[in-house]
């Protein structure tokens, strides 16, 4: 399966491709929402991406709103991997159409139950 | 006064606490409350997010150079010979800032914008800024600080 793990920190992002390279995901990386969606205009497909709320030039909202208006891109499952904790942005990003939410910090464990939850945990893998 | 002085020095030490357990150590114990033991920075760098709040607010963590360089290479899961770049401290203790702020505005009754995080080894600190609040915590007994600032 191929995952795409969206970040403007470099950081975060070698600490969830890290994680879901573990799981037996084929990682890819993008610094923010319009390099994704280049990735993905570009004839690129993934299974799952891991999106940062924060960024700059595109936040990982309109990224979400972006892939959703999209329908050969609907297969794509979304979880939201950021700061924004409160409950109505958590309502927002669901809305938008994530499909799942995990607020930093989280742990792998924390993680790898919400790709078990959707499904996504490639076979063999503990969850 | 901004909404961020009603956070208390426990909820800092708590949310300082659950993100080293989950983030950083990937366990608990390497964090303490280090205002007993006499602890001085050296070589401080700097890392910070600011809260739209009313007025703004700064949440800052500060510690020696060299300890945000083991922090990052904690935070990375590095292995003890691999080289860390200054690149990657400044980029880890940013984000490690990041979901500070992130924990404390989700303490916040609500909602406001948070800031990308900066990093500097000059302090952030305005003549206008105050401190509302400070925690002084020991990392494997070197000296963390996190503070709040109303700005």
């Amino acid at each position: 399966m191929r995952a795409l793990v969206i970040d403007d920190s470099r950081t975060m992002r070698r600490v969830v491709a890290d994680i879901l390279g573990g799981l037996g995901f084929d990682i890819s990386q993008s610094g923010n929402g319009r390099e994704a969606l280049d990735r993905l205009e570009s004839g690129e497909t993934f299974d799952l991406a891991c999106i940062d709320w924060n960024m700059p030039v595109m936040d990982g909202l309109e990224f979400v709103v972006a892939v959703r208006a999209r329908r050969e891109w609907r297969d794509m499952t979304l979880i939201m991997v950021t700061t924004e904790g409160e409950l109505g942005q958590v309502v927002r990003a669901l809305a938008a159409g994530a499909h799942e939410y995990v607020i930093k910090p989280f742990t792998p464990d924390a993680l790898a139950s919400k790709l078990a939850l959707l499904g996504l945990l490639p076979v063999g893998q503990p969850t | 006064m901004s909404m961020v002085a009603d956070v208390d020095t426990s909820q800092i030490v708590a949310i300082a606490t659950e993100v080293f357990a989950a983030m950083i150590d990937r366990e608990t114990g390497h964090l303490s409350e280090g205002s007993s033991v006499l602890m001085t920075l050296s070589d401080p760098l700097y890392a910070w997010v600011e809260l739209s709040t009313v007025p703004a607010s700064r949440v800052q963590l500060t510690t020696d150079v060299d300890t945000a360089g083991d922090l990052t290479h904690a935070f990375l899961s590095m292995d003890e010979a691999e080289p860390v770049v200054g690149a990657d401290v400044m980029d880890a203790f940013g984000e490690i800032a990041n979901v500070f702020g992130g924990s404390i505005k989700a303490l916040l009754p609500e909602h406001v914008q948070l800031t990308l995080p900066q990093v500097s080894r000059r302090s952030p600190s305005g003549s206008a800024a105050v401190r509302l609040n400070e925690a002084l915590l020991a990392w494997h007994g070197r000296l963390l600080v996190i503070s709040l600032w109303t700005i």
